[in-house]
């Protein structure tokens, strides 16, 4: 199975540097939490590790190589980057047909995926009319279709309900059961609790932590708490 | 220690094909409404525009009269709404993926840019040539029935009709290139899509009226005169109507409009199609 690895990546946009000697490793069978304040260089190594933004320096690999020379990339990693990523006019059936042609997955598995978002009774709607949560749902089936090894979240949550929140979880814990690898980014650290196995706390685009959430949390009130701590301590 | 069982399915370690990728951007182009509307605006605004022009036939300021090879050329070789079209049926498959923001997923799954601008560009090609393709049609059929319903005689003969009938498909196809080719370079649909219709009615009718011998080498020009367009015809501001000069052969024009959306291609590619999609 894929192994997610980040070695001394780094970003700049103009003056800023948003990504600063990043090195990270996610595992097979895990759900690694990939937390940090806004503007911490998130989506920045997300977008790096996608090959849809260059790095200056480093390097992002999945399985050993970058991702835009996987061959059939859709079959090894899945991914949701920005839930409002999609034509409005698009209804979310030909939206993943669209999505199967592209990855060569079989299009008969877009009733099955469709169901499994709970977005069924919805799939001949215009995305336009959908909600933030319907967005997140149908981000995750066309980042499910090609059925990868991989999945990489950036904020997956974002306008899901108390339900869907639940239904999210139970998908990335069940992917990861499966020996999938699981990297998520998120700012919602209760949740993020819930779900992962390790993480890996990021600030002003360095690496703060890395673990398992037990070994992280030791000794302290919760991964919350040591998310503060770190981040307080890193902006000193 | 439990042995896992991984059920997901193995990766095909294959390119993804040229063929998969235009299909992609065919079926893009046809689940959405935008290409349905352009060519119905296309199937409103070219007989309305014979029409007028066969109402005008042989009247001061009005194309030649209809018994003649011009006035019957005027009203028949009328696609010029079909190739103004196709340029902005391209841009809006280029630049449609900044403004909707799907630029992310179709990198993903293509994470070859130049190949996924090459097969909009073909996919360009080929919406254009289907705008090129009704419009003829519809002004074939109107232009006829005018000339008809005077009881003059067809003076043009099958052959020429069928040239441009080509040159319509083919001119189309070319622009819809180029449009896909703008609509990269530019990003912004909104700019791109005015810029393309202040080209083609303003621009082109004002350089073509100053430089009257560049007029054959001007893009919207060289594949109106494809359609079959006189020189100057198809222009619609102050310096419109026929030139002095010829246009540029069949092969000329098609070398011409390749060559355009090529190096536009190449443009494109070396800077806007390499930025970072943040």
């Amino acid at each position: 199975m894929a192994t997610i690895q980040i070695r001394g990546l780094v970003k700049r946009f103009g003056p800023v540097t948003a990504v600063n000697g990043l090195s990270f490793d996610v595992s097979p069978g895990t759900v690694t939490g990939f937390l940090g304040p806004n503007g911490a260089g998130k989506t920045t190594t997300l977008r790096i590790l996608l090959g849809l933004v260059t790095a200056d320096a480093g390097t992002a690999t999945i399985d050993g190589r970058p991702y835009r020379e996987l061959p059939e990339p859709l079959h090894r990693a899945g991914a949701v980057l920005e839930a409002a990523g999609f034509h409005p006019g698009r209804t979310a059936r030909a939206q993943l047909r669209v999505q199967a042609l592209a990855a060569d997955a079989d299009a008969s598995r877009i009733e099955d995926i469709l169901d499994l978002v709970g977005l069924a009774g919805a799939a001949d709607r215009r995305i336009g009319g959908f909600s933030l949560g319907m967005r997140q749902r149908l981000g995750l089936a066309t980042a499910l279709l090609a059925d990868p090894e991989v999945l990489i979240l950036d904020e997956p949550a974002n306008g899901l309900d108390p339900e869907g929140v639940r239904w999210l979880r139970g998908l990335l814990r069940g992917f990861a059961a499966e020996g999938g690898t699981v990297l998520v980014s998120s700012h919602l650290l209760a949740e993020v609790a819930q779900t992962v196995d390790s993480v890996v706390i990021i600030d002003g685009g360095r690496l703060l932590a890395q673990g398992p959430v037990a070994e992280l949390t030791a000794g302290r009130a919760g991964l919350e708490e040591t998310f503060f701590q770190l981040t307080r301590e890193a902006s000193r | 220690m439990t042995e896992l069982v991984f059920p997901i399915a193995a990766p095909r370690a294959r390119r993804i094909r040229f063929t998969r990728l235009v299909r992609v951007e065919l079926l893009k182009l046809t689940s959405v409404r935008l290409g349905y509307g352009l060519l119905a605006a296309v199937l409103v605004l070219t007989p309305a525009w014979t029409s007028i022009e066969a109402s005008r036939a042989g009247k001061p300021n009005g194309p030649a009269p209809l018994f003649t090879a011009s006035g019957q050329t005027s009203i028949i070789a009328g696609g010029a709404w079909a190739l103004i079209f196709a340029i902005v049926l391209g841009v809006t498959i280029s630049s449609g993926e900044f403004r909707h923001h799907t630029a992310t997923n179709t990198y993903l799954a293509a994470p070859g840019r130049n190949r996924v601008l090459a097969a909009k560009a073909v996919a360009g090609a080929v919406g254009g040539a289907v705008f090129g393709l009704a419009a003829y049609a519809v002004t074939l059929v109107v232009g006829l029935s005018f000339t008809g319903a005077h009881g003059y005689r067809l003076v043009i003969g099958a052959g020429t009709l069928a040239d441009w009938g080509i040159g319509h498909v083919v001119g189309a196809a070319l622009l819809g290139a180029i449009g896909v080719v703008a609509g990269s370079l530019v990003r912004s649909q909104l700019a791109a899509i005015v810029g393309v219709f202040l080209w083609t009615l303003v621009i082109e009718s004002l350089l073509g009226g100053l430089f009257e011998s560049a007029r054959p080498y001007l893009p919207y020009t060289a594949a109106a005169a494809l359609a079959g367009l006189p020189l100057g015809a198809a222009n619609f501001g102050p310096s419109g109507g026929v030139a002095g000069v010829a246009p540029l052969p069949f092969a000329a024009a098609v070398a011409l409009l390749a060559a355009i959306a090529l190096a536009g291609a190449l443009a494109a590619a070396r800077t806007t199609v390499r930025r970072d999609v943040t």
